[in-house]
């Protein structure tokens, strides 16, 4: 890892409260004079036009979320949408979709046409995710409740697999996740991540995209995942991702002793000191 | 089971667009052609609205947003459409100041002049839709649902379960 000490200095931080302007409902120019109009101090991310810091404590009160024109949401959660670049009436699918922040934001970028399917196995968080994106106006999204590794046999454009993690990523929001942390979590997720993205590579169509992403910095729930079905599967291959205006590192090659395969460097890797944000994992791989 | 017999057992059945974009120009004003790429289904009391013309062959929870509830005497548009499509009304529409803003968010009712008819009106705030109201013998009757409102003090964030109105 790059600049260890500020990293340390990072993760003491609380993470700045970011939110992103839903284009389903409004528009960039109209969101930012409200903003101004109701002098609600805010900073626009350099890498992403609607993206934005919100200097204000709690974001859930504002109007403009009250009427679903900005969805509170971590800056660099926002990074994997934008890697997987669905294009409006595409047929998508968000694998592991609750609470909805990546399914509203492919909703917004598919300009609410196509279908966007938005899965999440769990009774309690299938809520959540239907509020947000009723919210958001998607009416491009249907939801269903499989679970991933089993999601009945359809073609997609492109799949998400926001795969469940150990959250490592996430400490400056919440510091338990690291005394929860332990070696034997991160495999017991890693045994479904791989299962959620071997069925991925099942459910694009030739010419489509998977994108992988979690928020947690553990090899093993990363790039163990992704050059185990990389290699499982030969018709997946790992393209570069490099997203401008934010500074990542590449994937590990290799970790604990294990060998991953120079191939793992086109993945990104996103600390929290790079871009003062959480910390990210985004591996893209097209299908053959 | 087949996927093509989960299908035929999909709760979600069409409905005709020009009917429901008839319904929504007579009240409000709203340009049919707003909804050209909305598809309209009823599921129980509720009529859905969804991007495509066809229910995917999957087994789903839901489809698009609740659009319209159609339980009482007159169909009531939810909140969610309305922010999404209210925008385009042209009447039955009303902008508050500040302080009506206040009192419809707090989910409160208010006595209000304005050139409404009876019925369900599109709400505003500064030009942005924030739901929709009832309005009778000049009073304005906020339907927002409750895990939607702001209060001044203590108001939810936005995770919840979902539009209980």
């Amino acid at each position: 890892m790059p600049d260890f000490e500020r990293f340390v200095e990072t993760m003491a931080t609380p993470l700045p409260v970011t939110a992103r302007i839903n284009t389903l409902k409004t528009d960039r120019d109209r969101l930012l004079s409200r903003l101004e109009e109701a002098e609600v101090p805010f900073r626009p991310f350099t890498w992403h036009p609607l993206g934005l810091k919100l200097n204000v404590e709690k974001p859930g009160n504002l109007v403009e979320n009250l009427m679903g024109h900005i969805h509170v949401q971590e800056e660099i959660s926002m990074a994997s949408p934008v890697v997987l670049d669905p294009i409006p009436g595409e047929r998508v699918l968000d694998l592991c979709a609750a609470p909805g922040s990546k399914t509203t934001q492919i909703a917004s970028m598919m300009e609410n046409r196509g279908l966007l399917v938005a899965n999440d196995p769990a009774n309690s968080r299938v809520a959540s995710l239907r509020s947000n994106c009723e919210r958001a106006g998607a009416i491009n999204v249907a939801v269903t409740r499989y679970d991933g590794r089993r999601f009945p046999s359809t073609k997609f454009d492109r799949v998400l697999v926001d795969a469940p993690c150990t959250g490592q990523g996430m400490a400056r929001k919440d510091l338990t996740v690291l005394d929860r942390w332990s070696l034997k979590r991160s495999l017991g997720l890693q045994r479904l991540q791989r299962g959620l993205l071997e069925r991925a590579t099942d459910l694009v169509k030739s010419g489509g995209t998977i994108v992988y992403s979690t928020c947690t910095f553990a090899p093993e729930e990363n790039e163990a995942v992704v050059s185990w079905v990389a290699e499982r599967v030969p018709q997946v291959s790992l393209e570069e991702v490099s997203i401008p205006g934010l500074e990542n590192s590449p994937g590990l090659t290799e970790w604990d002793g294990s060998r991953f395969g120079d191939e793992m460097e086109t993945c990104a890797r996103y600390y929290p000191h790079q871009n003062d944000t959480g910390g990210f994992f985004v591996a893209k791989l097209i299908k053959g | 089971m087949s996927q093509s017999s989960l299908k035929d057992k999909s709760p979600f059945s069409p409905l005709d667009r020009a009917e429901v974009a008839e319904l929504m120009e007579s009240r409000f004003g709203i340009p049919p052609a707003t909804f050209d790429i909305v598809s309209f289904y009823r599921k129980g009391r509720n009529v859905w609205a969804f991007s495509l013309p066809e229910i995917p062959d999957l087994r789903c929870e839901s489809v698009g947003l609740r659009f319209l509830s159609v339980r009482g005497k007159v169909p009531k548009p939810t909140t969610y459409a309305l922010q999404l499509f209210g925008q385009f009304a042209t009447k039955n529409y009303v902008d508050l100041s500040a302080d009506e803003a206040e009192k419809f968010m707090a989910g409160d009712r208010q006595m209000l002049e304005a050139d409404l008819e009876n019925g369900y009106v599109v709400v505003s705030y500064r030009g942005g839709v924030l739901g929709c109201g009832l309005y009778a013998r000049g009073e304005l009757v906020s339907q927002l649902p409750k895990e939607r409102r702001i209060m001044n003090e203590g108001a939810k964030t936005c995770s919840s379960d979902g539009d209980l109105e």
